[in-house]
């Protein structure tokens, strides 16, 4: 009985030992580094990973902090200054993978400097930013959170792309499949395309802006209070729409199909409001 | 024939007699304005190398130093430096190291034949035609250097006009009885740089570029049917833009 015991034991023992020896090495595979840079107004940030999450947020008004954590030895951090213009890129060496191939980033950044970020995996992040924005992943998701004044600009394959709380720059975002979630964005110029994915509005329109969204076969919904003031054309070419809103009447180029198109205003009509689909549904709802 | 007028007519005439055989007023205008010999003479290039795309996996050295003086000389690109401002992603042999610089002019070619013809296939009256079962796989110069290399970026009214077989019978009224092509050359080469240089993408770029053919076919065929209705011209170019997006993509991950 005592034997049995011992040989448990041993048996736990060596379990142990193995599974520590692998946490050991995992750990120690994984290396943080951390880059600062001294920048003047107006600074340009460029980070660009083939495999790994970019998080940005703003940090203090002249300088750039980059937190590199890389996950194996087969990968390195290129960098490089020039003036106000940082450009950070993964370097993937012979023999590196998704796994041992990624690097996440944490960046601080002036809240107004520009910013372009790319990442295969993603996700991609940046928040509370006022500078313009460029977001390119393939099937990383993109959020967007709290930017102000700057243009936005996203591409992905099939990441979906989250805005929320984005005012007074243009945003133009494109996806081939994915889908699109917008949540309070408002400016002069806000477009959205994607080819099967859905795009999904909730907010106001602002006042005095363009919003365009398109889709080829994605569903397109948009949510606002019942007293938005906008110009709305909605066209499905196969597809259903559906409105909740009393429309006044108005011209428009697209002959009136019944359960396809509906045209209007709704109070002063500051915005104008275009949502196309090929054979997708259009749904605009009141709030 | 003025030189408007000969930047109006090019395209169609190239697209017609590609190799040079142009009517004598378009000749002699031509023979006496060195800017648009000039004009017919790039054109031409374009359009020759355009067609050669689909049948090398590398473009003539010639091309690739002519695009690079010109980009140059607009600072659109720099040399070289010591340290890499956009490093080499994954690490390849030196003749691999351009392979994939033809998507670039392929996915603004995707454009250009997606703006051509939704804004020169406006025929008031689109004969019903059969989809061709036989594909058509050689590659046709449209205008302007845009190339039709596919038939999934073809229309079945060219696709008929090119197979030599106009059919009677409408074209399918979904997607789904439309006869289903092959990839094109430029999809197969696309696919081919993506399983080389990033293979854990393949799988979602093949998946994507599928739907963006069916896409692109299904829209072509309403517009076939439905040629006055601008809306669905506007989708197809938009479905155009979304193939010139993956490509973009894919460009900027693998090279």
């Amino acid at each position: 009985m005592a034997s049995l015991w011992h040989a448990s034991l041993r048996q736990n023992t060596v379990v142990t030992l193995v599974l520590a020896t692998c946490l050991a090495s995992a750990a120690s595979a994984e290396t943080k580094k951390e880059y600062r840079f001294t920048v003047g107004p107006n600074a340009s940030v460029s980070v660009d990973t083939q495999y790994g999450a970019i998080s940005v947020k703003p940090g203090s008004r002249n300088q750039v902090v980059v937190t590199a954590t890389l996950k194996s030895d087969k990968v390195e951090v290129d960098k490089l200054q020039n003036g106000n213009r940082i450009e950070i890129a993964s370097h993937l060496l012979q023999g590196a993978d998704q796994q041992s191939g990624q690097i996440d980033y944490e960046v601080l950044i002036p809240p107004d400097a520009t910013l372009n970020l790319r990442s295969s995996t993603g996700p991609l992040s940046a928040e509370h930013l006022q500078g313009d924005l460029s977001l390119e992943g393939t099937d990383a998701v993109v959020n967007i959170r709290n930017v102000d004044n700057g243009h936005v600009n996203v591409r992905t394959m099939g990441g979906p792309i989250t805005l929320s709380d984005v005012r007074n720059g243009h945003v133009d975002i494109a996806s081939i499949s994915g889908d699109v979630h917008l949540k309070s964005v408002t400016g002069p110029l806000v477009q959205a395309k994607s080819g099967s994915g859905k795009i999904f509005y909730d907010g106001d329109f602002g006042s005095g802006g363009d919003y365009k969204f398109t889709t080829h076969t994605g569903d397109i919904e948009a949510l606002a209070p019942g007293n938005v003031s906008a110009d709305f054309s909605a066209h499905s070419v196969l597809g259903q729409v559906q409105n909740d809103f009393p429309l006044q009447p108005k011209h428009s180029r697209f002959s009136v199909e019944a359960g396809r198109s509906f045209f209007g205003t709704v109070g002063k009509a500051a915005s104008e409001v275009v949502l196309r689909t090929f054979s997708g549904k259009i749904r605009l709802k009141q709030r | 024939m003025t030189c408007s007028d000969v930047e109006r007519v090019l395209p169609e005439f190239l697209d017609r007699a590609p190799d040079g055989a142009f009517p004598t007023d378009f000749e002699t205008h031509v023979k006496t304005c060195p800017a648009c010999s000039n004009l017919v003479s790039e054109l031409k290039l374009i359009a020759s190398e355009a067609r050669q795309l689909a049948a090398t996996e590398e473009p003539a050295p010639r091309v690739w130093v002519r695009i690079a003086a010109e980009l140059r000389a607009e600072g659109l690109i720099r040399e070289p430096q010591s340290t890499p401002a956009r490093p080499i992603l994954i690490p390849t042999s030196s003749g691999r190291r351009w392979s994939a610089w033809w998507l670039a002019p392929v996915a603004a070619a995707l454009l250009a034949a997606g703006a051509y013809m939704v804004g020169h296939e406006r025929a008031p009256q689109v004969a019903k035609q059969q989809a061709p079962t036989t594909p058509v796989t050689s590659p046709a110069v449209d205008t302007l250097g845009a190339t039709s290399h596919s038939e999934d970026i073809q229309s079945p009214l060219q696709q008929a006009k090119k197979s030599g077989k106009p059919g009677a019978s409408a074209v399918g009224t979904t997607v789904a009885t439309a006869v289903e092509p092959g990839p094109s050359a430029e999809d197969q080469q696309f696919l081919s740089a993506v399983s080389t240089l990033a293979p854990s993408m393949r799988v979602s770029y093949e998946n994507e570029l599928q739907a963006v053919n069916a896409d692109i076919r299904e829209t072509q065929a309403y517009v076939n049917r439905n040629p006055g209705d601008e809306d669905a011209r506007q989708h197809l170019m938009d479905a155009y833009q979304q193939k010139a997006l993956l490509y973009q993509i894919a460009l900027d991950r693998i090279q």
